[in-house]
Formats: C-alpha cells, structure tokens, sequence
C-alpha cells in the first residue's frame, strides 16, 4: 500500500533528473515567495534580469518552454507590468453562458467545491478515468511543454497526461462534418513573422473546458494565438467560442512561456486511475469527510 | 474529331497510368481520413536515407501485423513449446497473478484485472507490443520524439550524451521510461530504456515486468519505404535472460498521413464493449484493509 502512494506522490510531482542545476546562472526568488525545485535546465524570468532581450527568430515556435513567472503552478505573473494568469479566467463582465451553458456548469461539481468522493468531474486527476482533452489540457496544470516544427506541422507535446497535438500547417482546411474528439481537429499558419495562430474544432463536447467545470459543447471553436515576442518569449492567448454554452467568444487564457535550456527534460505526470482511485479511498476521501465534518 | 477524342483518351489513359504509383505512395495525403500504404508484391524501394527514420510508420503487411491480441508478436501467449518465455519463479508468479483477455491465461473481460481498459497508461513498451497501428518519428539534432496514436502519448529518446539513470539512485519511476538512443551505423538507430514503473504490464497477454526491466529497440532503417523495428525485453527480475518480443517491418507513409484518434474513455469503452461489462467513470475503491 504504501509503494503505491508513494507511486502515486512521484507520478504526480515534478521529478529531479540528471544532472544537477547551474546554480551560478539562476536569480533567487523573491523573498517570501513559495518555491519549488528548480529542474535542471529550468529558466525563469527572473533570471534574465538586467539582460537585454534578444530578437525574436522569424517563423520559429521550436523548443522547451515553461511558465515565465516561475515554477510550479499557478503558472501566471507580471509580464510588463500586466498580470497575465493560468486558466480559469474570466472576462471582466463575467462567463456569458447561454441558458444551456449556465445549466450545464452547474450541474458540475467541482473538486474545487465539493469533496473528491461527491464531485463528477471526469478526468483521472479528480478520480474519473477521462482525459483533460482539449481545451482542458492548456487552463488545467499547464506546466512545461516542447513544440516541433517540421515541414508539414506543428507538435506540442504536453506535460500533463504525456499528451501531444499535431497542429497542420499542410494548407488542409478545418473538416466540416468531423468525427467528434477529445482533443481536435488542428490547422494553424503564420498571419507575420512572429505570430501563429490555430483554430481547432471536432470536438465531442465530453469533457469539461476547465476546473471550475465551465462547459464546452460539440460546437465550440478554439482560437490559440503564439507570438513570439522575443528570443526568449512566446506570449499565449487562448479564445473559445462556443455558441451552444456562451454568447459570444471569451479569452480563455494569456500566459507568458520562458524557453527553457536545451537538457530541460520534462517530467513524467501521468495519472492511472486505479493509484488514484487507491489514494482517494484511503486519504482524500476520508480527509475531505473529515474537513467537512468540521466545517 | 475522331482523332481528337483519342489524342485525349490518351492523355487521360497515361495520367492514370503515370500518376496511379504516386497516388498509392502518398496514400491519403492532407486528408483526415488517412489511406494507409501497405506492401505489394512486385514493390522496389530506393536506397535507404542515411540516419533518417523520420515520418510515419505502420505495419508494413497490414493493421492485422500489429495487433498483438495474445501477447508479444515475436512470443505470443499460445501454448506453443517455443513461445515459453524464461520466466523466474517470481515471473511465473507475478503472470499467475495477472488476468489478462488475451493469450492461454485469458478470462473474460468481467473478470480480467488488466489495468488498461480501466485507462490506466499502457506505458512503454506495452504501447508497441499490444495495438501498434502507426506512429510519428521526429528527429532533432539532440534527440527523437516518438508519437503513438494510442491515447496522443509520446516519449523523448535524448541523444545529448547524457546515460540512463543509474537504478541503485531510485529513478522516479515512470510509466514510459528514460530513453537515450545513438545510431550505431547510417541506418541503425538503437535505443536503450529504464526506469520504468512496475505497475505496468509487458503486453495484452498480462506478461509482467519489474522495476529492473530495461528495454532494447533497434530501428533499422532497410530502404526508402521501410525500417524494421525489433524490442529486446532484458528484466533479471521477472525473467532469466533476454528474448525478443517484437520484430516489425514497417512501411513509410505520406507525410500528411494524420495518427487516427484512439484515445480511453469509459464512454468509448462501453461503446466498444457494448452492455456486456458497462463501467462507470469512477473505478471501483478498494476494499478496507484487515485489521
């Protein structure tokens, strides 16, 4: 029992590999900020204080990157005096659901607002045996994440769940009559040289958009734009538009990503239901009870 | 006019001809419903590239190729005095334990403990000896990506000098391992893999393996259209020495050839399996410990 939680706590944590870091290049944090450790390769924003910027490469998204603002999760910050955030942000007038919309977020229920042993949502890390899918995968635990380029595509492969994205830059068009999925249809192209933009659709509907359970149908259109702002920086802005849950497109996410070092190796977070659905049983499930239980 | 019609049934009958083969080596390209390109008899191929197994891969004899249903292809699971794998008498145990649907200890499906159709990862190298239909090869001068369309995984196989993990340092353990790879000639690319964790299974016929598997992959890249791919399971734990468990020729295919969708859910699996073992999204909690 106890090697399965401790599987569990290392498939859930980021993993020290290799080597060890290049302390002498590496700013410390702010006072009083919450740490986490540094992976070997790991380049945050405050290291590259005091250093002018580099120019950005033309047509060139290639590389490791990770959140600008530091380690860890919420992977958001200050990027020129704005504060840019993780997922499950709102605009400024509020989410605007449709009646179906507002309907189906609250029939979701949350880790966020209720034990893990009463919430419904799908996806492994709260207990399911669903993937994140997409959008999901870029507004729940965004963490490090390699984009290739090759002459027919574009691949992201993502951190959480070990999951990649083939973005086509072949010249196809988006299909009309997809077979529904849980992570898309993807095309994207240069609109200059410095800015990327994908449109995905085909998208079943089954999953959640995020964690607080906002909804997302069959008909909902995702609009990813990268632009590499300088040699260091690719600044990530995400709109979802959804006719069938939302009145009109919102700007799900703007996240600053930091390149990181070449040997940067991404950590395994891969979830398995069974080790989870143990963990839960034995610790969240009883620990929540209890939490409630003293409210 | 007559001589007209036929000038042009000429030039439609030799586009046919002259353009069929490149139709049938593209297989599909830019399309969402990929074609794919198997081999015929009566094929040649060009010379292989040098130190290039880039593009996408499937079986070269067909989808059937790749299906391992019992069990490693190289060992399948059926019986047969040659397919006996050396197991240890940990390794004979641990297979006792395991409920597989596939190979000569299959079950049915409401009995099977097989942890992946409940969508715990498949993990390395289970991903290639259990469904393999086709995968994406990404090279960059410091290491090879590998996408599977089983569940979009990939794993990064690192050629920038650094070695494998040392297991006496207790690696994090890991569903798809560390991989580092070097090419040993022009056309052989051989990958070395650790770390792994040991709640997976080797294979659909619930063959097991420990924490002390370290897996061989030899990609030999044959000819324009072809690289064959053989996995060495080597696991002192769980068996007495090395055996092959895969040796799969596999055929290039157009470049805009798209990795069909397969991913896990409890929706497609009740779907797939019908009524017959409906699951719930939720796995079942274990029973409380003996006290």
């Amino acid at each position: 029992m106890s090697n399965r939680f401790l599987a569990l706590g290392i498939v859930l944590s980021a993993a020290w590999l290799f080597s060890s870091p290049a302390r002498a290049q590496q700013a410390k944090p702010p006072i009083g900020e919450v740490t986490v450790p540094r992976q070997p390769g790991a380049v945050y924003d405050r290291d590259l204080k005091g250093k002018t910027p580099t120019a950005a490469p033309r047509r060139d998204l290639s590389g490791t990157w990770g959140c600008a603002a530091g380690g860890g999760n919420p992977c958001g910050g200050i990027v020129e005096g704005k504060q840019v955030g993780e997922g499950n942000m709102a605009p400024p007038d509020g989410v605007p659901y449709t009646p179906l919309g507002r309907q189906t977020f609250q029939s979701h229920k949350t880790t966020g607002a209720v034990v893990v042993a009463e919430t419904n949502d799908p996806i492994c890390w709260s207990g399911g045996r669903d993937p994140q899918g997409f959008p999901r995968i870029l507004f729940h635990n965004f963490r490090s994440s390699v984009i290739l380029q090759t002459p027919e595509n574009v691949v992201i492969l993502y951190e959480f769940g070990q999951i990649s994205r083939t973005i086509w830059t072949d010249g196809r068009k988006l299909p009309e009559h997809p077979e529904p999925t849980w992570w898309g249809y993807s095309v994207g192209k240069w609109v200059d040289d410095y800015t990327f933009v994908v449109e995905t659709n085909g998208l079943s509907g089954q999953p959640w958009l995020d964690n607080p359970g906002r909804p997302q149908s069959d008909a909902l259109h995702v609009t990813e734009e990268y632009k590499r702002t300088d040699g260091d920086h690719i600044m990530m802005t995400v709109t979802v538009d959804d006719p069938k849950m939302y009145t009109k497109p919102w700007q799900g996410l703007q996240r600053s990503l930091i390149l990181q070092a070449p040997n940067f190796t991404i950590p395994e977070n891969e979830c398995s239901p069974s080790i989870t659905t143990q963990y839960n049983s034995f610790v969240a499930n009883p620990g929540g009870v209890e939490a409630n239980n003293k409210k | 006019m007559s001589n007209r019609f036929l000038a042009l049934g000429i030039v439609l009958i030799a586009a046919g001809m002259f353009s069929a083969p490149a139709r049938a080596r593209q297989g599909g390209a830019q399309s969402w419903q990929p074609t794919p390109v198997y081999d015929k008899k009566g094929e040649n191929s060009a010379p292989a590239p040098t130190r290039d197994i880039s593009g996408v891969w499937v079986p070269a004899q067909g989808a059937q190729a790749g299906i391992q249903a019992n069990g490693a292809a190289a060992m399948p699971s059926d019986g047969k005095p040659e397919h006996e794998l050396p197991y240890t008498p940990l390794g004979r145990q641990t297979l006792q334990q395991h409920k597989p649907v596939g190979g000569v200890t299959k079950v049915s499906a409401r009995l099977s403990n097989d942890p992946v159709p409940g969508c715990d990862p498949q993990g390395f190298p289970r991903v290639v000896l259990d469904n393999f239909r086709a995968s994406r090869i990404i090279q960059t001068p410091d290491r090879v990506v590998i996408l599977y369309d089983e569940n979009n995984k990939w794993r990064m196989i690192w050629m920038d000098g650094r070695k494998l993990p040392d297991l006496k340092d207790n690696p994090e353990p890991a569903f798809w391992g560390y991989s580092v790879g070097k090419w040993t000639d022009d056309h052989t690319f051989v990958v070395e893999s650790n770390g792994f964790d040991e709640t997976s299974w080797l294979d659909h016929a619930g063959r097991p393996h420990s924490d002390a598997l370290h897996v061989t992959e030899e990609y030999k890249r044959t000819d324009q259209d072809h690289l064959v791919l053989t996995v060495t399971i080597d696991d002192p734990k769980m068996y007495t020495k090395p055996w092959v468990a895969l040796k799969l020729p596999l055929r290039l295919q157009a470049p805009g050839f798209t990795l069909e969708e397969r991913q896990c859910s409890m929706a497609e699996y009740n779907k797939f399996e019908g009524t017959a073992v409906p699951r719930t999204n939720r796995p079942a909690a274990p029973p409380p410990a003996q006290q």
